[in-house]
């Protein structure tokens, strides 16, 4: 199998393309496929020249951390838990996302997720459970990895300055549910910096690693 | 205002960057990455604790008595006692922060059954209770950080800390996104970087938990406690990219291990130990099915399709994405893997090491689980840890003087340069391999003393290496300095197994398969100019 990957030394330097050949295994992920690429003594393109090792994050290898988010194929996805097999094509292509600032190679600088969400005070502060809160709902958009998929597919989600897309929304669900104290407070962030922006094309839902039932948490804040 | 600076930021990095912050002291809590990132995410099964609705006949001295008996008799009687008597308060504050539990209609929160335990005590949050606890605390610290009460930096690393006469006043520290070190100081530090899992290669946990503070520290004179002491996992299911865990919440719903003989199954766990075979602690199923020299197999199926999908469906869909097997269908093929470490950092009760103001917490410090951990115990320790740390850095007074570490910075400078200057083809992650690959053969399920002994000659021949490899641009600076750090803590690992002449909870000597009475007690090693030394705590000098 063909592997393509942009590339990019720093977050100052220019990208380009570098292609690979890998020896396909059985069950083998995107992940798994890059730590065998780069457990090479010495890592040599398609070409026979030396290539320095393929950045990329990842921690846990499961798809439960969202460390790998990145492009595959053109689609944005978790490497660890996409398939070589279910690749069309004999050549796999590999870019960082692209809403986020390129640290190198795959890794991306995705604080700003952080960051907004701390700056729209997405917290509880005070406990105090609404009774008639969803146990599923809750459980699903609290597993919210902050990969960065949905934004990345978003047609509302720029840089992220002033619509926090659906990661946002599913916070402001579990923390409406969690604290009648923070409910307003929470609402009224919702409004300013989700709902006003979201146009429910719903790219979201479909890329979500975890099958968070976004649409769920927004139609329950609109009420 | 007390400056604390906390090294890690899973759940007892986080909770303990929450409980200082609550006690108005201000925090620096540092990670390459945010907590979501962190194996505590990995934590599937449950959080023990004996509630007001406990099962009947179960008792906070059941609990306590049970986690004694698990670590074989060596954890701190005292320090248990502290851990088990705060479970069910920790459990109420999680769920104030928003921890969304599982619970029973009445609206109490469920428990199900777990090794090693008389009751069913495990609190869970469906099969991710790590996950959801880092939810919860992720967003309290995110509250406390809107009130500027604890900053976090990200891309950051641990180099080493800044010691000097027995007084730790901080750390210096690597930026990633500046390429270069810097001293932090703080009149406390806490250290909660998890378990050493890179000595290992891959393991059910996350990559990026390698023991380089671990080792770090050891060199700079901190003492290291029952690093022999290594949980392997007895359901795990081998991947193109890892062994994952197979929740013991699975045996907990009942499901059984078995082996194939002449076309008929063999319960083996049940008909060693009877009807609660199934939930015998974890190094003793680890070594019955290692033992047995067969493949083994895990059942869940008999529960039905619906039941696993309500109950397991974070172990549903890992079996049939990676390895297409429907479990409510078939059976789960499982083998034993290294997951925890009961070992690291020795701190005394308070989870002061062995300098003043230097704290360790989480897996990353040894305390509460001897020779052997419940599961359901590993989350409790990790926030009750980063309580009575936080606690006791309240409690403490501080009275120091200014110390001057430039000396300290320009040898770190001087140390990365010399790497950078290397000429040899060698890459880190061709010594890293070679590491785990004799980690692995020396220090399996059954050692004995020649492999050991192999093993130390062969870890202390890559660190004659270490600082002459290849020094690679193109991974962190992190990943080139950390491994002589690595391999130290692989060295000390061996020398703690060698000494143990005993088999006790995961260690078992095929050479001395015998528990002995004089060794009751935890294992230390002290690190001094390249020399090793090992001795047993008998006179309690640690945990109490």
């Amino acid at each position: 199998m063909n592997v393509r990957i942009l590339r990019q030394r720093s977050p100052f330097s220019d990208p380009y393309w570098e292609e690979f050949f890998y020896e396909d295994k059985e069950n083998q992920t995107v992940a798994g496929m890059l730590d065998d690429l780069n457990y090479k003594d010495d890592l040599k393109t398609i070409a026979g020249e030396s290539a320095p090792r393929i950045q990329w994050e990842c921690s846990c290898l499961q798809g439960m951390c969202g460390a790998c988010a990145m492009v595959i194929n053109h689609r944005p996805a978790l490497a660890c838990e996409t398939f070589l097999r279910d690749i069309k094509g004999d050549t796999v292509i590999l870019e960082p996302l692209k809403k986020f600032p390129t640290v190198s190679d795959l890794v991306v600088d995705r604080s700003i997720i952080q960051e907004n969400l701390k700056n729209a005070n997405t917290y509880i502060e005070e406990y105090s459970a609404d009774k008639s809160s969803d146990f599923n709902q809750m459980y699903s958009a609290a597993k919210c990895l902050k990969c960065g998929l949905c934004l990345e597919v978003c047609p509302n989600y720029g840089k992220g300055e002033t619509f926090f897309g659906a990661a946002f929304a599913n916070d402001c669900y579990l923390i409406a549910s969690r604290s009648l104290s923070q409910k307003d407070t929470i609402k009224e962030s919702y409004q300013s910096h989700f709902a006003k922006g979201c146009s429910k094309a719903l790219s979201c839902v479909d890329i979500c690693p975890m099958k968070i039932p976004t649409l769920t948490s927004i139609s329950r804040m609109n009420r | 205002m007390k400056k604390v600076l906390i090294i890690g930021s899973g759940i007892a990095g986080l909770s303990c960057a929450i409980e200082c912050a609550g006690r108005g002291m201000e925090v620096t809590l540092i990670s390459p990455f945010p907590s979501e990132r962190s194996q505590s995410v990995l934590a599937a099964g449950g959080i023990n604790a004996c509630l007001d609705h406990c099962q009947e006949g179960d008792s906070k001295e059941s609990h306590i008595e049970d986690t004694l008996k698990g670590g074989c008799n060596i954890a701190g009687k005292e320090a248990v006692s502290g851990l088990c008597r705060d479970a069910s308060n920790i459990i109420n504050r999680l769920e104030k922060l928003g921890t969304v539990f599982s619970t029973e209609p009445n609206g109490r929160i469920s428990v199900r059954a777990f090794g090693g335990q008389s009751y069913k005590r495990t609190c869970y949050c469906g099969a991710s209770t790590g996950k959801q606890i880092v939810t919860a605390l992720v967003m309290e610290a995110r509250r406390l950080e809107g009130l500027g009460l604890i900053t976090r930096r990200l891309w950051m690393d641990f180099y080493s800390a800044l010691i000097k006469d027995g007084v730790c006043y901080g750390a210096i520290l690597y930026n990633e996104a500046h390429v270069s070190f810097e001293i932090a100081r703080a009149d406390y530090v806490v250290i909660a970087t998890g378990g050493q899992n890179a000595l290992f290669g891959k393991t059910t946990g996350s990559t990026l938990c390698d023991g380089y503070v671990t080792g770090k520290l050891f060199m700079q004179g901190v003492e290291l406690k029952n690093l022999e002491f290594i949980q392997y996992h007895p359901t795990t299911i081998e991947t193109a990219q890892k062994k994952m865990l197979i929740s013991e919440a699975v045996r907990g719903e009942g499901g059984r291990l078995y082996y194939e003989e002449s076309g008929k199954r063999v319960y083996f766990m049940e008909e060693l130990y009877g009807e609660r075979g199934n939930l015998m602690p974890r190094d003793v199923i680890s070594r019955c099915m290692d033992s047995t020299g067969k493949d083994i197999f895990l059942d869940i199926s008999f529960l039905g399709k619906e039941e696993i999908i309500k109950r397991l469906p974070e172990v549903y869909d890992l079996c049939l994405k990676y390895r297409g097997i429907d479990i409510s269908k078939d059976s789960i093929p499982v083998s034993p893997s290294v997951h925890f470490f009961m070992g690291g950092i020795a701190v005394k009760n308070d989870h002061e090491t062995n300098i003043a103001n230097l704290y360790a917490i989480g897996e990353c410090a040894s305390i509460y689980h001897g020779a052997n951990r419940l599961g359901g115990n590993s989350l409790l320790a990790a926030i009750y840890s980063a309580k009575v740390a936080s606690a006791a850095i309240e409690n403490s007074v501080l009275s120091r003087t200014d110390e001057d570490f430039t000396t300290d910075l320009n040898e770190a400078r001087a140390v990365l340069r010399t790497l950078q200057g290397s000429k040899s083809p060698f890459p880190v992650w061709y010594i890293r391999d070679m590491l785990a690959e004799n980690m692995r053969e020396d220090l399996g399920i059954v050692r004995e003393e020649g492999r050991i002994k192999k093993g130390i000659e062969d870890v202390s021949y890559y660190l004659s290496i270490a600082d002459k490899i290849h020094y690679d641009n193109s991974v962190l600076a992190y990943f080139n300095y950390s491994l002589t750090g690595i391999l130290t803590l692989a060295k000390a690992t061996l020398m703690c197994a060698l000494y143990r002449e005993e088999s006790r909870g995961a260690h078992f000597r095929s050479d001395y398969p015998e528990t002995k009475e004089a060794m009751a007690a935890a294992t230390i090693i002290s690190y001094d100019n390249g020399n090793f030394r090992t001795y047993f705590d008998l006179e309690g000098k640690y945990e109490r």
